[in-house]
């Protein structure tokens, strides 16, 4: 899986509508993405680097341009075909880690896969897993008032994880943690990159979490101001 | 365990107003109708107690109520079919009552509904649940017996002494069972009854009781009856008339106007309530909802599990419904109120309750639409 391409945008442009201004978050940006990479996509606030991803990852569709992801026209498809290519291939954290109160941990993951039709055996086998491998194998049965935020990202990585997406978008998901647990948090994703091949995009203004990106790139205004390859690019390797 | 139901148990708190907006729908429309039924109860409570296998009343009577009594001449003709044993006619009249009253007790006067019965054992006209000593003691001349509720209503006490149509009565016990709100019942045997000039030897009888040899063709022989009375009469066994007694007085306009009124305002509150309950719940959870789109889970699916939520708080609000009517009940046994709960009120109220919570989560929908994930990315 690894080097090959699993986002290719072309000239994606958004505007906002502010009372009578019209405002530009997104100015012509072409991006892509590859399997086995992680993506990070810095900037300061207003840069456009969230709307960048909610074009890419079929949440909002950008006002110009095309997304092709895993090879499919993305936005060419109607809305239930887009949330049907995130069901299959899409996995999200937050920041705020939007898990269910009423949810253990190993409910919140087996209700995504509920979703995706995978049999109740199955998802309970694979929720067990996946929460072992974020390394929450002692905490299966707590409830999100029961875990501290660095836990309840894991088990919002381990429900995005789950799914066992090719794509894997992340905003901002170490900002309410503490440094360590955002270096776990940063490390787990790393790993999926790494171990499943996915293409990981991280949306992040957290300068320590670059030494984990094998790319990053840098935004400002709306535009891509540099984009640097801080690994070898897979397809050359 | 589904997301819906877990959420409902986990945050229930959240849920309750919603969960009480229901139960308190429910129990509105039920008290009301629980009320009106105890009365009608309280009418039929000789019917249901009677010994009689079979009535027999006037061909348009729908019931105990409203009869207008028939020829004494129908007591023969019922005669006529060789099943029958017993044929009396129901002899319900009023009389004036009022205590003599003891130092400090205000004096009670009323008017009393007096039911007359033959104190033998197996009479027909004796409601089958009188004790020996209840039968015994209105053998005597001038005793009557009252219900234990309405000892109060009538200022006196087991013993005590009261006048009835200007005459002197005993009260030689109580008996329970024969609650009646409006209209205290005063049971006394023939003899008494035309001491007190209240039995009736006029042409026109009321409710005939009649008594079978085999009590389980009471069926066959109704339909016997009325061939023999050829539309003279209509012959009813207990249950019919019971039944239909009490579907009856709901008939009456004054009745199913308070008590459609009441539902609707139950209907009313409930919805307005819950919905905005659900509303507020599932708002605290939008952000939840928001990360489930974001992974792919369609709208439809979101609405399911709105939809499956409110189903469970209406689950929830019947179960409280029984609570809260349980208790009632309970006080209304305690304090005398006859009340009753039928259930052919209870099942379309309990789907009424089923309803408002379904349209409660219909109306909620429209919060979804705030579940939008690209909000969630700032």
């Amino acid at each position: 899986m690894s080097g090959k391409l699993a986002l290719d945008a072309k000239g994606l442009s958004k505007s906002y509508k502010i009372g009578k201004l019209k405002q530009s978050v997104l100015k012509s940006v072409d991006f892509n993405a590859f399997h086995g990479q992680v993506t990070m996509v810095m900037g300061p606030s207003g840069s456009g680097k969230s709307t960048l991803i909610a074009a890419l990852s079929g949440l909002m569709k950008p006002d110009e341009g095309e997304v092709m992801a895993l090879g499919e026209n993305l936005w060419k498809k109607n809305r239930g075909k887009v949330d049907k290519f995130r069901l299959d291939h899409c996995g999200f954290i937050f920041q705020g880690f939007n898990l269910f109160p009423a949810l253990n941990a190993t409910e919140q993951v087996e209700q995504v896969l509920k979703y995706c039709k995978v049999p109740k055996a199955e998802a309970q086998r694979r929720a067990k897993a996946v929460l072992e491998s974020v390394g929450l194998g002692h905490r299966l049965k707590q409830y999100p008032s029961e875990l501290s935020g660095g836990e309840k990202q894991r088990v919002a990585i381990a429900r995005a994880l789950s799914k066992q997406p090719q794509l894997l978008f992340a905003d901002e998901p170490t900002s309410a943690l503490d440094s360590v647990s955002g270096q776990v948090c940063i490390k787990l994703l790393h790993q999926a990159a790494k171990e499943r091949g996915a293409a990981v995009i991280v949306v992040t203004h957290d300068p320590r979490l670059e030494a984990y990106a094998d790319r990053v790139i840098h935004m400002e205004d709306g535009k891509i101001l540099s984009d640097t390859m801080v690994a070898e690019p897979p397809y050359l390797a | 365990m589904s997301l819906a139901l877990s959420t409902l148990l986990y945050e229930w708190r959240r849920y309750f107003a919603a969960v009480i907006a229901l139960a308190v729908a429910g129990l509105l429309v039920l008290a009301m109708t629980g009320m009106f039924m105890g009365m009608a109860k309280s009418f039929t409570a000789t019917v249901d107690k009677s010994p009689a296998h079979l009535l027999v009343l006037p061909p348009q009577a729908e019931g105990i109520f409203g009869d207008s009594g028939q020829p004494r001449r129908m007591i023969p003709m019922v005669y006529q079919h060789p099943e029958v044993i017993e044929v009396q006619p129901m002899q319900i009249n009023w009389a004036m009552w009022s205590n003599f009253p003891k130092d400090g007790q205000p004096p009670k006067g009323d008017g009393v509904r007096v039911v007359v019965v033959d104190p033998i054992k197996g009479a027909v006209t004796l409601p089958s649940d009188f004790s020996d000593q209840i039968i015994e003691a209105l053998q005597e001349p001038y005793a009557v017996v009252v219900d234990r509720s309405s000892l109060g209503k009538l200022g006196v006490q087991v013993g005590d002494k009261a006048k009835m149509n200007g005459r002197t009565v005993t009260v030689a016990g109580v008996v329970d069972g024969y609650p009646n709100m409006f209209n205290t019942q005063v049971f006394s045997s023939f003899q008494t009854a035309k001491l007190l000039y209240v039995a009736d030897d006029g042409p026109r009888v009321g409710p005939l009781l009649v008594k079978l040899r085999d009590p389980s063709r009471a069926k066959e022989v109704a339909a016997e009856l009325d061939a023999i009375g050829a539309g003279q009469f209509r012959a009813w066994t207990r249950d019919e008339l019971s039944k239909s007694s009490q579907t009856g007085i709901m008939k009456e306009g004054g009745i199913a106007i308070m008590v459609g009124f009441m539902a609707l305002v139950g209907v009313f509150i409930g919805i307005v309530i819950t919905w905005q309950t659900l509303q507020g719940a599932i708002m605290a959870n939008i952000k939840e909802f928001a990360s489930l789109r974001a992974l792919g889970v369609s709208m439809g699916s979101l609405r399911l599990i709105i939809m499956e939520l409110s189903f469970w708080v209406g689950v929830a609000g019947l179960m409280l419904t029984v609570v809260l009517v349980a208790g009632v009940a309970f006080l209304a046994k305690w304090g005398g109120v006859p009340m009753d709960f039928p259930l052919f009120i209870d099942i379309p109220v309990a789907i009424m309750l089923m309803v408002i919570a379904i349209l409660s989560g219909m109306f909620s929908l429209g919060v979804l639409k705030k579940s939008q994930p690209a909000d969630l990315l700032r």
